[in-house]
């Protein structure tokens, strides 16, 4: 992997120069840090992650799938905007490549493509976890990055080169980003204080009473699934024109497993319907059934649904005390 | 006129259209539509249909390919419902065929238990026209068809012709009408099964209905001897995109979408509820 040096000194020129060039989406500091486009480097948010995942860029909360007028459908066309993704983590990187195994690897989902592939990803890596609910580093995550930032020296920037989009920027930028001999090494890689989850094969737990602390707590409100970087299941219905019926859109809009008409079938039978069967459903959906098919956890360990949650239900320290108690037995 | 369906290869959420050729009542809450498309696919397999403006479900095929596609419905929902309104010419649309279906190459030479409970018969009747298709291949046949009522029954027409091919049950759970012309036992489907001489040696077991008939069933089974991995169930889940994408109808990690419908009982048995 070739390794660069970006200085301090050219940062903001260079953040200038990517806006120049195209759309620039990086966190930026309102209310709360949020993904969004931005006008000047100054908008460059870094000292905290992004309180929302960057998800809604490419699996859009709303999408239209196609219109219909008079039962004829016409498909939207679908744009590719270029962008760049600056100031991304290494938890919302790798949550970009487990949605990209969903709808680029396995289905092939138009919507999703189109404004996937004209993206370019700059990572920041985090010096230290920045969230005291973080657990990447418990989660074996991989480089996956178009460019990389790490943010080791005083005066300069090390970044490394992740794909060819990577390299393209390498080159297009070359007046910043300059050769060196700098490597990182796999230690600088190392996040501390993000390794909360030290064994994360929940396998044998899915009848541990243990849950029931993390159940009692949840209210089913969804903002675990809402903030989750890699959550994706969804919703497809039909909305119709008020003023003409046989007009208007089918749309696909974000979904959650904590909601008990996720699974609710004609006649109104409810599979999960126990709070207890959607909250675990979730977690292991996260640690367990997405590697059967995909081979790698979904989970990226950001935190965010524990820090989003309106009871701050943990379920990494939920976890880690069966696994303790077992241990004990 | 038939035509050949084809997948929309650049877009799998779009439909194609398609038309009524042929609708007929079966029982006061369920009908059978036929389209004019023929569509390869294994017996069942399902299909997402939908009406711009209502919406999309899916619908088990209840017919094999050679003729044209037949979709029988029970009206339960508002898609169901509305559906229930088409005619004739109408249109709507149709992509598919999804899942996984009964692989009936794999059971040949074997003896089939097709167990079917109110709409969970329409899945089966594609087994069975497919055995019909291939009799040679497929030793003893018995049909244990349970419904509600007579009034409940379905394919009455195939009935007859069932019963002289085939080892046929109908079961009805009451018998609202007294006397009663279909050689209906009263009672319940598994009591049927209890009382049958069915017995394990070389059979496979095929299994649709509602949850808690199914549940009943595999019991009367596994009492009779029968193992696991001899019985195949469809499991029924919500599903959106058909693809194993939307995540509404995982069994814990498997999709019934593209895993299922049809599950051999030693894949799901422990996850009734998840």
């Amino acid at each position: 992997m070739e390794t660069l040096l970006l200085e301090k000194k050219d940062y903001e020129a260079f953040i200038t120069a990517l806006i120049n060039w195209c759309e620039v989406i990086s966190p930026v500091k309102k209310e709360v840090v949020r993904f969004k486009k931005i006008k000047n480097p100054s908008d460059v948010y870094l000292g905290k992650n992004s309180f929302f995942p960057v998800k809604e860029f490419f699996f859009r909360k709303k999408e239209t799938i196609f219109k219909f007028k008079n039962n004829k459908i016409s498909i939207p066309k679908l744009e590719s905007p270029k962008r760049i993704f600056f100031g991304l983590r290494k938890c919302d990187l790798n949550a970009i490549s487990h949605q990209d195994k969903v709808f680029m690897e396995t289905v092939k989902d138009p919507y999703y493509i189109s404004q996937r592939k004209n993206s370019y990803l700059i990572g920041y890596h985090c010096n230290e976890a920045p969230s005291k609910y973080c657990f990447c580093e418990s989660m074996r995550l991989k480089d996956f990055f178009d460019l990389m930032l790490y943010d080791k020296h005083k005066d300069f920037f090390l970044v490394e080169v992740g794909s060819e989009k990577g390299k393209t920027l390498a080159k297009k930028f070359g007046k910043y980003l300059k050769r060196t001999d700098n490597k990182v090494s796999l230690e600088e890689k190392k996040i501390p204080g993000a390794d909360r989850l030290p064994d994360s094969n929940i396998k044998d737990l899915y009848d541990n009473p243990g849950w029931q602390e993390g159940v009692d707590k949840c209210l089913s409100c969804t903002a675990c699934t809402a903030l989750c970087p890699t959550c994706y299941c969804f919703d497809l219905k039909d909305e119709v024109k008020a003023r003409n019926l046989s007009e208007g859109e089918r749309v696909r809009n974000w979904s959650s497993c904590q909601l008990k008409e996720f699974t609710m079938v004609a006649g109104s039978h409810v599979f999960r319907e126990k709070r207890e069967e959607r909250f675990k459903h979730r977690i292991y959906h996260q640690l367990d059934y997405f590697r059967e098919k995909y081979d790698v956890d979904l989970c990226t360990g950001c935190g965010r649904c524990i820090e989003g949650c309106p009871t701050r239900i943990d379920f990494v320290d939920i976890i880690n005390r069966m696994k303790q108690d077992k241990a004990k037995q | 006129m038939t035509k050949a369906i084809f997948v929309e290869k650049e877009n799998p959420y779009i439909p194609l259209p398609c038309k009524v050729v042929d609708y007929k009542r079966e029982s006061p809450d369920n009908f059978t539509i036929t389209l004019d498309l023929r569509l390869k696919h294994e017996p069942g397999q399902f299909v997402q249909v939908s009406l711009p403006g209502i919406g999309e479900c899916p619908i088990s095929i209840c017919s094999y390919p050679e003729e044209q596609l037949k979709l029988n419905i029970r009206e339960v929902g508002s898609m169901t419902n509305a559906l229930a309104k088409l005619r004739k010419g109408d249109s709507l649309f149709v992509r598919g065929p999804y899942g996984n279906g009964y692989k009936m190459e794999q059971f040949k030479n074997n003896n089939l238990i097709i167990i079917g409970g109110g709409c969970g018969v329409a899945p089966l009747k594609g087994v069975i026209e497919y055995v019909e298709r291939h009799r040679d291949d497929y030793k003893n046949v018995h049909l244990f068809l349970g419904y509600r009522s007579p009034d409940n029954i379905l394919f009455k027409e195939e009935l007859e012709e069932w019963r002289n091919k085939y080892h046929l049950t109908v079961t009805i759970d009451e018998n609202a009408h007294g006397e009663f012309c279909y050689n209906a036992k009263t009672g319940f489907i598994t009591d049927a099964l209890k009382n049958s001489d069915i017995n394990n040696e070389n059979k496979v077991v095929f299994v649709c209905g509602p949850p808690v008939m199914m549940n009943y069933v595999i019991q009367v089974l596994k009492d009779k001897g029968f193992n696991d991995d001899q019985i195949f169930i469809s499991a029924e889940r919500l599903m959106y995109c058909a693809f194993g994408a939307c995540c509404h109808c995982m069994i814990r990690g498997k999709y019934t979408c593209i895993d299922g419908p049809v599950f051999r009982y030693d894949e799901v048995k422990n996850y009734k509820n998840d």
